[in-house]
């Protein structure tokens, strides 16, 4: 028998302000049909001080609620307080940690992690070895199609897979902040100005397409990847998990609308379009898992492009 | 990248001034030459030909902007074939549109240039597939041309009576090569210079190879065009 | 300050471009067999087996030395030409393996433990728990560093790993983290960790409009150059975008990275050895890099000042950075 499907809610991406964050989480803790949720600043360690203080509040209430919680790493590591903020986060031993950078699998090796979607896991050998360190749950990246996930899905053995379903793809990753290049600052003195974009900064083509989001020094996709229609062949391929990124859109009720079709309760096109209504910011894409242009929209079998 | 405008207003160069001369020229005259110097690039690149499998059905529009003529070139499961063309690029919907000076694509032809540099400096103008330019590209650069010697390998097949006359011809093919190359030179020389020496190199050569009974026009033709299927390659 | 010369690491696409690269002075050339287990996959390039073997034979005549990169990740279900492409190279005598992927580090160490593997950049291992790791587990000898790390982010590193560093040096310059970058991905379907393509020549377009050459990539527009300004690839990240309303290279202008000017720096931080970017580039780039490097190379031992490589016609953009070795790049 297939276990329960798990939903989850991957850390908040974007520089939210630490209250508007907290109560976010408040809420998540006590309206939004989630199993999982992940906490922590990944992107940019310069904004890691100011959720911090909230951390234990958050996650606290979330256990109250039910809720698995994971405190995830940051994903690039390029300095000593950076490797500094890992080693703390994974030598805590009661703390349930999603590695985002190889170093912290390393540091969290014999015993139970999760490896999140920025560590390249492409393959049954690298999942072997990774899950042979530990890891009893691992975030697949954005860009692997159906074929992929589906060998995976056989080579898990007991870990879990998790694929996301929900929001923008995280597509880079850079030491430059794009945020503070495009308002003419410096990284080391950047102002902090991406909280101005709870969802990115917009990026479009010279021809006024929507194309990118940025976020410091992360690079997200434009359109929102949405995998209703999909989640019953993902399930199907041994996906246990299935991640929701929080935009800043009503989660609590995109939760629910993916809860209804996980559930079997909902019809997945029925619920695709209330979702459209719901998460209005961007286009849908879910062309990865069909194996083409991550931007792409595939429609029941058929091909649209989405701008 | 250059563009139709370009196209239309070449810098003046000693290659444009050559092609006033080649203008009243039958471009049905060069085909010979053209087909001889496609089946001696095969047969002495075959390495690079091999590169260029990946191509089924590419065809390339060359466009040497200082001459007044073109160069189409079509890849495919039949023999690859060079044909000259009026200006106009009368190809029916090439799979990409090669421009640049003829000494920048002689160049790139010879892996004596960066590809990617003339690109970015905007000598060399591409439009089209991509993929097909790239392919075309890397295998000419993997092939170690180099015209005049390719083509003075036309008059030195060293067997049967040639081979009593080997010393001797030994010292026609470097001498040839040396007036070859003093041709080549000659593009890049002042236009009177370069017909004068023209005219006297290409009759150096024409006594030389007479003793080698080598069939003097067409190899000479294929001598002055062989750059142009170079540049095709390009 | 002089010392032991950094060891200049040359790219080669083609037979023609590694005997250009070892005649030129390359200590070392790497390159990759012609399909999907390198990251420059590109048409008509890289090498067959048979070129393999003549290389190595060019090469080790010569006292040059060549590492092979299988620096994509294998596809899931499908290992086989990953496996290959690593026994191939390992028998045929490659000095040293050049590898990103887990899987793969993993059965190189098994299958060939005899043959040095080296961290590939693809594998963004850039910092020492990261590189210990790979160190410990897979008996990676040396790191490619990801071209994200300041000079003294470097020295710090290297006081603190038990491998040798190579760093980039010249070339074509990523300014996303390496191996953690699906842009390309996005836009064509086609990406440098699964199929070693970056914005891959097969979706791109030039197109002539007006007075001005439009590029894109895909269905999305990538930049457009007036007529008469230096152009660069129609690599994603080097595009111009509109942000805030304003147009502008949200990312990078078209530039490549020159770091000859911090030799000496890289030296004294401890690095081994020095790798030039461009496998996909001609022999005349390679050729001519490459004696610029070895001059400049040399000049830095011996504790010369490096003179200037008069290497700008060979640049994207016809511009060039130290990109990330100086914090302000950020």
């Amino acid at each position: 028998m297939v276990p329960a499907a798990k939903l989850t809610l991957g850390p908040v991406l974007y520089n939210w302000p630490a209250e508007v964050k907290r109560d976010f989480y408040f809420r998540i803790a006590d309206e939004a049909a989630v199993d999982v949720v992940y906490l922590g600043e990944v992107v940019c360690s310069k904004r890691s001080s100011f959720f911090e203080p909230y951390v234990p509040e958050v996650s606290e209430r979330l256990a109250r609620a039910g809720k698995e919680v994971v405190h995830s790493t940051l994903a690039l590591i390029m300095n000593e307080r950076e490797m500094e903020a890992v080693r703390a986060l994974t030598a805590a031993p009661d703390l349930r940690v999603e590695a985002n950078d190889i170093s912290g699998a390393a540091l969290l090796a014999g015993r139970p992690h999760v490896i999140g979607p920025f560590v390249n896991v492409y393959n049954e050998g690298t999942l072997e070895v990774l899950v042979r360190g530990g890891a009893d749950r691992v975030v697949l990246p954005c860009e692997l199609p159906a074929g992929s996930l589906e060998v995976l899905g056989r080579a898990a053995g007991n870990a879990e897979l998790e694929i996301q379903v929900f929001g923008r793809l995280p597509l880079a990753l850079s030491a430059r902040c794009y945020h503070a290049r495009a308002h003419d600052l410096h990284k080391d003195g950047c102002r902090y100005v991406c909280e101005e974009d709870p969802d990115g900064m917009a990026l479009e083509t010279l021809e006024g397409d929507g194309f990118l989001a940025v976020n410091g020094t992360q690079t997200l996709s434009h359109s929102l990847c949405c995998l209703l229609r999909e989640l019953e062949a993902l399930r199907d391929l041994g996906i246990g998990c299935f991640r929701l990124w929080p935009q800043s859109v009503d989660m609590v009720a995109v939760a629910g609308i993916f809860r209804g079709v996980l559930d079997g309760r909902d019809d997945a096109a029925e619920a695709e379009a209330r979702l459209g209504e719901l998460a209005d910011i961007a286009p849908f894409s879910n062309g990865f898992y069909h194996g083409r242009e991550g931007a792409d929209l595939v429609a029941g079998g058929t091909f649209s492009p989405v701008g | 990248m250059t563009n139709e405008p370009n196209r239309g207003t070449p810098s003046l160069s000693p290659v444009l001034l050559a092609g006033f001369a080649l203008r009243p020229l039958p471009l049905v005259l060069l085909q010979p030459a053209l087909d001889l110097a496609m089946s001696l690039m095969r047969r002495r690149h075959s390495d690079v030909f091999e590169r260029l499998d990946a191509l089924e059905n590419a065809s390339f529009l060359i466009d040497p902007v200082d001459l007044p003529f073109c160069f189409t070139l079509r890849l495919g499961p039949a023999a690859p074939r060079l044909w000259a063309v009026g200006t106009g690029g009368d190809m029916e919907s090439p799979s990409a549109v090669l421009r640049g000076p003829l000494l920048v694509l002689i160049r790139l032809l010879e892996g004596r240039m960066d590809g990617d540099a003339a690109f970015f400096s905007r000598d060399l103008a591409v439009e089209g597939d991509m993929e097909a330019v790239l392919t075309l590209r890397n295998a000419v650069d993997s092939g170690g041309i180099d015209l005049a010697e390719d083509l003075l390998s036309l008059f030195g097949p060293m067997n049967g009576p040639a081979r009593r006359a080997l010393g001797v011809a030994e010292a026609l093919f470097a001498r040839a090569e040396r007036d070859l190359e003093s041709v080549r030179a000659a593009f890049v020389a002042s236009v009177e210079g370069r017909c004068d020496a023209q005219t006297a190199r290409l009759r150096d050569l024409e006594d030389d190879l007479a003793d080698l009974r080598t069939r003097m026009p067409r190899a000479n033709a294929a001598g002055k065009r062989a750059a142009k299927p170079g540049a095709a390659r390009l | 300050m002089s010392g032991t010369p950094l060891e200049l690491v040359c790219p080669a696409g083609t037979p023609g471009a590694l005997r250009a690269a070892v005649d030129a002075g390359a200590d070392v050339v790497y390159l990759g067999f012609r399909d999907e287990t390198n990251a420059r996959n590109f048409p008509g390039l890289n090498f067959s087996r048979p070129e393999l073997r003549d290389g190595l034979a060019y090469a080790h005549e010569r006292g040059c030395r060549i590492y092979v990169a299988v620096n994509t990740f294998a596809a899931a279900g499908n290992p086989d030409p990953w496996h290959r492409a690593v026994d191939d190279a390992a028998e045929l005598g490659a000095d040293a393996l050049i590898l990103a992927d887990i899987g793969l580090l993993d059965y190189a160490r098994r299958r060939h433990p005899e043959t040095r593997r080296h961290l590939s950049v693809q594998a963004s291992a850039s910092n020492p728990t990261a590189i210990a790791y790979y160190h410990e587990a897979f008996g990676v000898q040396r790191v490619v560093l990801p071209r994200v790390l300041t000079v003294t982010e470097i020295a710090r590193l290297n006081a603190q790993i038990p491998v040798e560093t190579e760093v980039f040096a010249f070339g074509g310059m990523c300014v996303m983290a390496e191996g953690r970058c699906v842009l390309s991905a996005y836009a064509t379907g086609r990406s440098p960790n699964m199929n070693g393509v970056c914005s891959p020549a097969s979706h791109v377009r030039y197109e002539q409009l007006g007075g001005r050459m439009v590029s894109r990539l895909g269905r999305f527009t990538i930049n457009q150059f007036p007529d008469g300004e230096p152009a660069g690839y129609p690599t994603l990240c080097k595009g111009r975008f509109v942000a805030g309303g304003c147009a502008g290279y949200l990312f990078e202008e078209p530039t490549s990275l020159d770091a000859s000017t911090v030799l000496p720096e890289l030296m004294a931080a401890g690095v081994r050895a020095l790798k030039i970017e461009g496998r996909q580039r001609g022999r005349a780039y390679i050729a001519e890099v490459v004696a610029a490097f070895r001059r400049a190379v040399d000049a830095a031992a011996r504790g010369d000042p490096v003179p200037p490589l008069g290497l700008g016609g060979m640049t994207e953009g016809l511009r060039e950075t130290t990109g990330a070795y100086a914090k302000t790049w950020r």
